[in-house]
């Protein structure tokens, strides 16, 4: 039974690959494919990766911010929103993917890894409307 | 009603309407199954917290993986997709409780389930709870009458006991069980009946039953019917235990059945299975006895400081063939506090309620006694256990001396007295009084056929007549001499009237 979880190899590859020179790394990514292949554990390469990606952006202090919006978003809103999020998670840098979905009708819904503010005009209305049709 | 009141009153309850913004926590179903869903995310979740579908449906997170959650699923589960949003609630599971609750029939979740409408409460008892500790505890020493004159004789139940009631199917537990509730009108008790995985039709029967014995009156009923999916099975037990806690709080006694345990223990497996915890002894989980004894252990009787309510716990659990020696029975009989055992040779011979006097015992409940049983108790415990070392020698019949063939006798009596139809449960004055009988030795000449009909008449005669002896008993749970000699000089006026 395969005991290492694909975390646990994405942190491993993180810590090896950490602070190496350019060279170094061309080399060591070869490593880490050959091991991959040897632990047959290449179709589980996409969730590695992933996860990888989660681990880099953790340890440089960056945050992957969602942003999904019914309009595109003025720059000043953009930088009002990455100074909130800096201050709210304690992060150095914060990378901003921006979908527009006019479903949303207005406002924006943010998501960061498992957590989301939903500041939408949709989710507003559902929650009017749950309030309108309770059981009194 | 005109169009203009709508407007004004939408307007004003919009005009209420506040939102609160908050970042919530949510992850994603992965997969679900069989009542289980496997969710990514949702961080920094606690076991036992209740998480929300996004159709509303409840569930509640029960193991904690690495990147996964495990959740059971309390409603319907065909209506959950791959890639749902679940919501983290940051509360575990609650049950609504108030007065109301009494007389009605809910689920596993508090609701109603008889049609007579919302049950109007503002209270809510989460459904998990650590059972009271030993400082709030105060010991047994309160008789629960049951009515059943084998039970209050030789295996009393004391106010905040725990006991089994453990045999076959079709052995007359759930009869035990009912009977028990029916008795308890008057006796300032709240009963709460637990269906776990029985049939429908049964669990509307004993409804019936105790709507016509006018029980529901002091009575909920939670049922998790065998329709149902594993996980409410699972929580419908520590749903009545919460509703119970409610009226133990207000410092009342209230009596829970749980019909049956081992039907629980089935769900709980099933759903252990299903989250792939690995199965032990006949596959049930590593921690099925922690599953029985945190919930039996919230039965308890408080004391004064601590509101002073109690909750007497009577378990039921089926065993296959006689075999106590099982997984589940063996748990549940070191749990608790005694145990009733049925027998099926015992049924089919015609002694019922089919108590094994031999193998049932009750370890805290002869405190909770009142004086006058004890004392006519006692000698029939020793008659009993003298008639069955004897039974296998009975065979011989003629070769016996007198002594033994006498003890034989009143052992065939003592059988016969605590015979007794379902239904009909029988009040403590007037058990002490056919016992007193019995033990006294004015059954020993009465045939065995006809101790039913002189005990029937004994009853009425001694009500009507030895009523100083009657009033002894209610208001101070003793005879006195007087009240004694009234009594044989009536039951020897009946006796010599009886032919």
């Amino acid at each position: 039974m395969n005991t290492l979880s694909n975390n646990n190899i994405a942190r491993a590859i993180y810590l090896v690959l950490k602070e190496k020179t350019h060279t170094e790394l061309q080399d060591i990514n070869k490593k880490v494919v050959k091991f991959l292949v040897r632990r047959r554990l290449l179709s589980k390469a996409g969730d590695i990766l992933k996860r990888l990606d989660k681990i880099i952006n953790q340890e440089s202090e960056n945050i992957v911010v969602k942003v999904l919006s019914a309009r595109k978003l003025k720059e000043e809103s953009k930088k009002k929103l990455i100074f909130f999020l800096k201050e709210r998670y304690k992060m150095k840098e914060v990378i901003l993917t921006e979908t527009i979905d006019e479903k949303l009708l207005g406002g924006i819904r943010v998501e960061i890894n498992d957590e989301i503010i939903d500041l939408t005009v949709k989710n507003k209305i559902k929650k009017l409307q749950k309030h309108l049709t309770r059981k009194i | 009603m005109n169009t203009n009141y709508i407007v004004e009153n939408l307007k004003k309850e919009i005009d209420n309407f506040t939102l609160e913004i908050k970042a919530e926590k949510v992850g994603y179903v992965l997969e679900v199954f069989d009542g289980i869903a496997k969710v990514s995310g949702l961080g920094d979740i606690k076991s036992s917290e209740m998480v929300t579908f996004r159709g509303g449906e409840i569930g509640v997170a029960l193991n904690l993986e690495e990147d996964t959650v495990g959740v059971i699923i309390l409603d319907d589960f065909t209506k959950i997709k791959e890639k749902d949003e679940v919501k983290t609630t940051g509360r575990i599971l609650e049950v609504s409780v108030g007065d109301a609750i009494i007389g009605r029939v809910v689920n596993a979740l508090g609701l109603p389930i008889d049609g007579k409408g919302a049950i109007k409460t503002d209270k809510t008892y989460p459904i998990e709870k650590v059972a009271p500790g030993v400082i709030t505890r105060l010991f047994v020493d309160q008789p629960v009458a049951t009515g059943i004159k084998v039970i209050d004789a030789i295996i009393p139940i004391g106010r905040g006991q725990r006991e089994l009631i453990i045999g076959d199917r079709q052995t007359g537990k759930t009869a035990i069980a009912v009977d028990t509730i029916l008795n308890q009108r008057g006796q300032n008790m709240i009963c709460i009946y637990v269906s776990i995985g029985q049939k429908d039709s049964k669990l509307r029967k004993i409804q019936t039953r105790l709507e016509k014995g006018g029980a529901m009156a002091y009575t909920v009923i939670v049922s998790a019917g065998s329709s149902e999916p594993a996980p409410l099975l699972y929580i419908a037990p520590y749903t009545g235990v919460s509703i119970a806690e409610y009226f133990m709080d207000q410092g009342k006694d209230v009596l829970i059945i749980y019909d049956d345990l081992s039907k629980h223990a089935v769900a709980y497996r099933e759903i252990s299975l299903l989250l792939r915890r690995p199965p032990g002894r006949e596959a049930y989980p590593g921690d099925v006895f922690y599953l029985h004894s945190r919930l039996l252990e919230r039965a308890c009787r408080k004391n004064k400081e601590y509101g002073g309510g109690s909750i007497t716990a009577l378990p039921i659990v089926e065993t296959q063939a006689g075999d106590v020696t099982a997984y589940i029975p063996t748990n549940v009989i070191s749990i608790t506090d005694g145990q009733i055992f049925l027998e099926t040779d015992l049924f089919y011979k015609g002694i019922r309620p089919a108590v094994n006097v031999g193998l049932s015992v009750s370890r805290v409940g002869s405190n909770a006694q009142i004086k006058a049983m004890k004392k006519v108790a006692g000698t029939l415990k020793l008659d009993l256990a003298q008639y069955r070392e004897l039974e296998a020698f009975s065979q011989f019949g003629s070769d016996l001396d007198n002594t033994t063939k006498q003890q034989l006798e009143r052992g065939k009596r003592a059988v016969e007295v605590l015979k007794q139809p379902q239904y009909s449960p029988m009040a403590v004055e007037r058990q002490v009084t056919v016992l007193y009988a019995l033990v006294k030795g004015y059954m020993d000449d009465i045939p065995v056929d006809k101790i039913k009909e002189f005990e029937e008449g004994l009853i009425n005669y001694t009500e009507n007549n030895a009523k100083k002896f009657y009033k002894e008993i209610i208001e101070t749970n003793m005879w006195t001499d007087t009240g004694e000699a009234e009594l044989k000089k009536i039951i020897e006026e009946f006796k010599s009237s009886f032919s």
